[in-house]
């Protein structure tokens, strides 16, 4: 069996394993909608600040949301993966003549698949409130990848390395909240240009998230500002370059 | 009538392990009439079945090229598993294994007997390739298991200490992607699952998931899932660990029939000494990671008084009662 064949199985589990656990499902999607929901409603009237760049506060935040769909609900992978030590399975895959690195994208592929849908029935749910993306399907299924690799490259990695270490769901679980923290340091419910604090600005502009956040909101509000989405996807990279060979470093070193 | 069905649909099955180019020949050699085995254990269990009774099953019609094959085959090899001065030392310093050298015949049942923590996981794990030796080597198959780690594990099967399944999984699906990584089609693999699952008295568990399995059925499903690419080397990690007399039966029946058909060579780590009596041809005893004695049971009690048991045995070459180096571990 080849190589990419066998990523394709894997992801198939990955994907087939997500829906049987209801606990896992319903806790990775509702709190998402309600935060979307109660968030969208109680800061309405900031859309009506002068210079705020639309007068639908829910089209504003719906890339928000995406990113509080694939951020912190890629920690459910890692959540999984420590599942997958615990209970032996991993090993058990180590036996085939299956390489790491093909256990390793099997996953990943099977997360990035899970997270697209998880922030498409987001965006889904934008529109129904009266939300329009400005660029079209191309333009939303443009958003929904930056955020789901975005996801991946944070988040996915930070949660997969500490299942490698600790081999513990119950560890990995608990430094999930710490993914919204990347998310709310960011524009994400206010625009920079209304937050009075200097400080909270610099934070903000140090943020990789705020970097993929931004050309989302365009493509969400305005339309396609390639400058900005080149940039998007180049922080992405630079993520994904540093995380994701820390990660099959570890995933190899997982049994030695 | 499950077995009939099974036997039915396994129309599919490919004969050949999935072992390819130069290795094949030596899998052959290793193996020897290990294939046949396989197969008649599968139609030995098969025609048993009323619904078949004496007349040619259809696995009884596939199997007859696949034997002349195997008879035509390369006699095997003396030594299924070689291993020279093999050690173990983590990076935190525990040295788990000391330098074992220990050969194991091609279809002999071995068994690596000890106490927790003396070092039989670490060992069955480097011969496994799951942990990486720090000195020595050792051979599976005739392949080196640092420097071709993947066609070792081609050429074995590994039931592990926890039973390694997906509890969100079914056992026909857990089952089947094992198969499908070891390279079978999907309709040989859902075929050869559905033969195992008859053969551990699973199949009307097929579809359940395992999480709501108990931990014997658990253990027979990560047997079974271990055998689905009819592998010519079986490792066991503590087989029956921590499961009831009646699984612990079962699942010494199930390997006493796999033994008796298959020709299969097999690695059993235990620390029951009762499993090692019933199941194993030789055995090695290994205490702080060293082997401090090897032969067959009768052997190694007569060294020993002639009603030795062999905690005795453990006794007599350790200085201490088992159950002691049970405890200390």
């Amino acid at each position: 069996m080849t190589a990419p064949a066998q990523v394709l199985l894997l992801a198939q589990r990955a994907l087939v394993q997500f829906p049987r656990n209801p606990i896992l499902l319903g806790f990775s999607v509702m709190p998402v909608l309600i935060m979307y929901l109660v968030f969208g409603g109680l800061f309405e009237g900031v859309a009506e600040l002068p210079g705020f760049p639309t007068d639908n506060y829910f089209e504003y935040l719906a890339p928000t949301a995406i990113l509080l769909a694939t951020v912190p609900g890629i920690g459910n992978a890692g959540v999984a993966l420590a599942a997958d030590f615990q209970n032996g399975y991993f090993q058990k895959l180590l036996t085939t003549p299956t390489s790491v690195g093909a256990v390793m994208l099997g996953r990943l592929l099977g997360d990035c698949v899970r997270l697209a849908v998880q922030a498409g029935l987001v965006l889904l749910l934008a529109m129904v409130l009266g939300a329009e993306v400005a660029t079209g399907v191309p333009g939303a299924l443009l958003m929904i990848a930056m955020g789901t690799l975005l996801g991946i490259v944070t988040f996915g990695a930070i949660s997969a390395n500490l299942a490698i270490r600790t081999r513990d769901a119950a560890a990995v679980q608990a430094i999930q909240p710490m993914a919204f923290l990347l998310i709310f340091l960011t524009s994400a419910y206010q625009s920079s240009n209304h937050i009075d604090s200097g400080v909270l600005r610099t934070i903000i502009e140090l943020n990789p998230a705020e970097h993929v956040l931004r050309p989302m909101r365009e493509l969400m509000l305005s339309g396609y500002d390639w400058g900005d989405i080149g940039i998007g996807f180049l922080v992405i990279a630079a993520l994904g370059a540093v995380a994701l060979p820390l990660t099959a470093r570890n995933y190899r070193r997982a049994y030695s | 009538m499950f077995k009939l069905e099974r036997a039915e649909r396994a129309g599919g099955f490919d004969l050949h392990s999935p072992a390819d180019g130069a290795g094949r020949e030596r899998t052959q050699r290793v193996a020897g009439l290990h294939l046949f085995g396989w197969v008649s254990v599968f139609v030995g269990m098969t025609t048993s079945s009323p619904f078949v009774g004496t007349a040619r099953s259809p696995l009884d019609e596939l199997i007859g090229p696949a034997r002349n094959q195997r008879l035509q085959s390369a006699p095997p090899l003396a030594d299924a598993i070689v291993l020279e001065g093999l050690a173990k030392t983590y990076p935190d310093g525990t040295e788990a294994v000391r330098g074992i050298s220990l050969r194991v015949a091609a279809g002999e049942s071995f068994g690596i007997l000890g106490p927790n923590g003396a070092g039989k996981s670490t060992t069955i794990g480097m011969l496994g390739t799951l942990v990486k030796p720090t000195a020595g080597r050792a051979s599976v198959a005739g392949f080196d298991v640092v420097a071709e780690p993947t066609e070792v594990r081609r050429r074995i099967g590994f039931a592990m200490q926890q039973a390694g399944v997906d509890d969100f999984a079914t056992p026909q699906e857990l089952m089947v992607l094992q198969g499908r990584l070891h390279g079978l089609r999907k309709h040989e693999a859902v075929a050869r699952a559905g033969l195992l699952l008859g053969i551990i008295e699973l199949a009307e568990e097929a579809d359940r998931r395992l999480a709501t399995l108990s931990g014997g059925a658990k253990r027979r499903v990560d047997l079974a899932a271990s055998l689905m690419h009819l592998p010519p080397v079986l490792f066991l990690d503590e087989p029956t660990e921590g499961l009831d007399p009646r699984s612990r039966s079962g699942i010494w029946d199930t390997l006493d029939r796999l033994r008796s058909r298959l020709g299969v060579t097999l690695v059993l780590t235990t620390h029951y000494m009762e499993e090692g009596d019933r199941l194993c041809e030789r055995i090695a005893i290994i205490d702080r990671g060293t082997v401090v004695a090897e032969g067959t049971p009768a052997v190694l009690k007569a060294t020993v008084a002639r009603d030795a048991t062999l905690e005795d045995v453990y006794l007599y070459y350790t200085g201490r009662a088992f159950e002691d180096a049970r405890v200390a571990a």
